[in-house]
């Protein structure tokens, strides 16, 4: 039970764009068109269940079982690195047309704070194996839901007829604004 | 070529021209997630400061023997290092500061602005304009979180860093500034003013 | 860049983090007794912040049976007063709140009837609504509040009974989830204390 409230506390409720401000490079970036804003999203998903699962494993057996708590953002940022690095590495072995619409994503993902900043606040909550699993696949959800909102709004914002002064950055921080207080009205639906 | 002008040039540009937060849009994380009060703003400015200053200068004096292929990896390597050494002092002694700002410490690692200095800057320049660049880079992050900080404190709850100024009689607390959906309000206000100052000027000349 | 070799580049970066490792290892062995005495220090404030009358306290470590595997220790701080006369114990109780977890010292009495004091000690509720649980006015309430049968919580009405305090205007939920925190710990600490009291310890 705990593990599905996991899930949508990190995808809707605490959506990780919108009241973490965990991905907002990318979020800013990329989100001008829905169809690349599904595929960042896929691969941001992808990477962050894995590197929830993998930086578990780390903390626990190694972090944790040596003592060694001021090695965990070091450890973490590497873990990230490697991981974004490998995924590259396979998809475009094995699937060179999966690699054509994901590849230019996945080197940006590595600096994308949100999957390192999911690995710390699992470790912070004291998630189990399982529930930082579902932790990552929902924070993934949040993140492409958010971008694909995003997207979705940008597409109709070009035929608007947008204030010199607003235009680009201030009025793409003025929607997000809008569709944090949107989902605002999420808040306390559960907390875990 | 590095005279006196262009070392202070390489300082002033990151505080306006290239400020990281309002022209760049680089480190948006951290300036939207920690600016619900002044002095949080004023730490985590600070903190990021010291990172770049000291992860720019590491990375300029070993450009010369760091393989290309392992760049980004070495330099992240350096960034995490710093990043955490100031998380441990600030928990050391400012726990108070360190308990607001929770998780964003470590977070300052993927602040793309550190990055940033160290891969287009740093690995291409010696040290002492690396030195000058970070700081100039830091000076114009720590001015917009202050500025970001005290806007949102202020409005949200009457007060600023820590010292009321609008008493709640007099005043209602718009209580949505310092949540979540007035950072992105208020950075996106407040680059639309700079736009629209800059704009301004430029159509007065 | 010169050395493009994999030797070169595996070097590099073993370099970097053996160095950079060893660093934060002398750094962290410095400051660690600090953040370690800030902890300590956060606890014992606290502690007396919530037994009114306690000089000194010691700690009673006990293991009780919980959701989690293999139970889960729970720690006691018995409050002394100068003649070394129990005055109440303090323990700490956590729970989800609406924005997240929400920790708290709470002092109870030394008969176990009544809770003597309430300090929030880490909470992320909403500003200016939920996280007026950790002002002065809503943890006074619980002061002297009766924990049986249990404590309840009024919306917009003054408390009647002993065992009532007053929820925050427009935060009811981060008012329940501090009762019910406290609800679901006061139990497990009468179970540890219960017959330690009864047998006329302390």
């Amino acid at each position: 039970m705990k593990i599905l409230l996991v899930f949508i506390s990190a995808a809707i409720v605490n959506n990780f764009v919108l009241t973490y401000f965990l991905g907002i490079c990318p979020f800013l970036g990329v989100s001008k068109r829905i169809d690349t804003s599904v595929n960042m999203g896929l691969a941001t998903t992808f990477v962050m269940s894995l590197a929830a699962a993998i930086t578990w494993l780390i903390n626990h057996y190694i972090l944790i079982a040596f003592n060694l708590p001021f090695l965990q953002n070091v450890t973490y940022i590497i873990t990230i690195a490697s991981l974004v690095q490998l995924v590259e590495m396979f998809i475009r072995k094995s699937s060179p047309s999966l690699y054509r619409s994901l590849g230019i994503f996945l080197p940006l993902i590595t600096t994308n704070c949100a999957i390192l900043g999911l690995t710390l606040f699992a470790a912070l909550r004291e998630y189990s194996f399982i529930e930082s699993l579902s932790f990552g696949i929902g924070a993934g959800a949040g993140f492409t839901i958010a971008l694909v909102i995003m997207a979705g709004i940008r597409e109709e914002l070009e035929f608007a007829d947008v204030p010199a002064p607003l235009k680009g950055a201030p009025m793409t921080l003025l929607v997000a604004g809008m569709l944090a207080l949107a989902f605002m009205g999420f808040a306390g639906l559960l907390s875990v | 070529m590095t005279s006196q002008r262009t070392l202070f040039q390489e300082f002033k540009k990151g505080i306006w021209a290239e400020n990281p937060v309002i022209k760049m849009l680089l480190g948006m994380c951290p300036a939207l997630a920690v600016t619900n009060s002044a002095v949080n703003g004023l730490a985590m400015g600070l903190a990021s400061t010291f990172v770049v200053i000291c992860s720019s200068a590491i990375v300029s004096i070993i450009r010369r023997f760091v393989p290309g292929g392992v760049r980004i990896p070495t330099y992240i390597i350096i960034i995490a290092g710093f990043v955490t050494l100031a998380d441990l002092f600030l928990r050391a002694y400012f726990p108070v500061i360190s308990k607001a700002l929770g998780p964003y410490v470590p977070l300052i690692v993927v602040n793309c602005m550190i990055m940033g200095r160290a891969e287009f800057f740093a690995s291409k320049h010696p040290v002492v304009p690396s030195i000058l660049d970070a700081l100039g880079t830091g000076t114009g992050f720590v001015w917009v979180l202050v500025v970001l900080g005290s806007i949102r404190e202020i409005l949200g709850s009457g007060s600023i860093f820590g010292v009321t100024l609008l008493s709640e009689r007099i005043y209602t607390p718009w209580v949505v500034m310092i949540l979540p959906a007035g950072a992105f309000l208020s950075l996106g206000l407040l680059i639309a003013l700079i736009n629209y100052l800059t704009q301004r000027r430029q159509g007065a000349h | 860049m010169k050395n493009s070799s994999p030797l070169g580049m595996i070097l590099a970066l073993t370099v970097t983090a053996v160095v950079i490792g060893a660093i934060l290892a002398g750094f962290y062995q410095l400051v660690e007794p600090r953040i370690e005495a800030n902890r300590l220090a956060e606890e014992k404030r606290a502690i007396f912040s919530v037994l009114e009358g306690a000089e000194t306290y010691d700690v009673i470590e006990r293991e009780v049976p919980s959701d989690k595997k293999g139970g889960e220790i729970i720690r006691i701080f018995r409050g002394l007063d100068a003649d070394g006369r129990t005055v109440g114990y303090a323990f700490i109780a956590e729970g989800p709140g609406f924005a997240g977890i929400i920790r708290m010292m709470v002092g109870l009495n030394f008969d176990l009837e009544t809770l003597s004091g309430l300090k929030v000690m880490e909470q992320v509720e909403t500003p200016g609504l939920g996280n007026k649980i950790g002002e002065e006015k809503f943890e006074g309430q619980f002061k002297g509040v009766a924990i049986r049968p249990r404590i309840e919580y009024l919306k917009n009405k003054k408390p009647v009974k002993p065992n009532q305090i007053q929820a925050i205007t427009g935060a009811t939920i981060s008012s329940k989830a501090v009762v019910d925190a406290i609800n679901k710990r006061v139990e497990t600490i009468l179970s540890v204390l219960g017959p330690q009291a009864a047998a006329g310890e302390g």
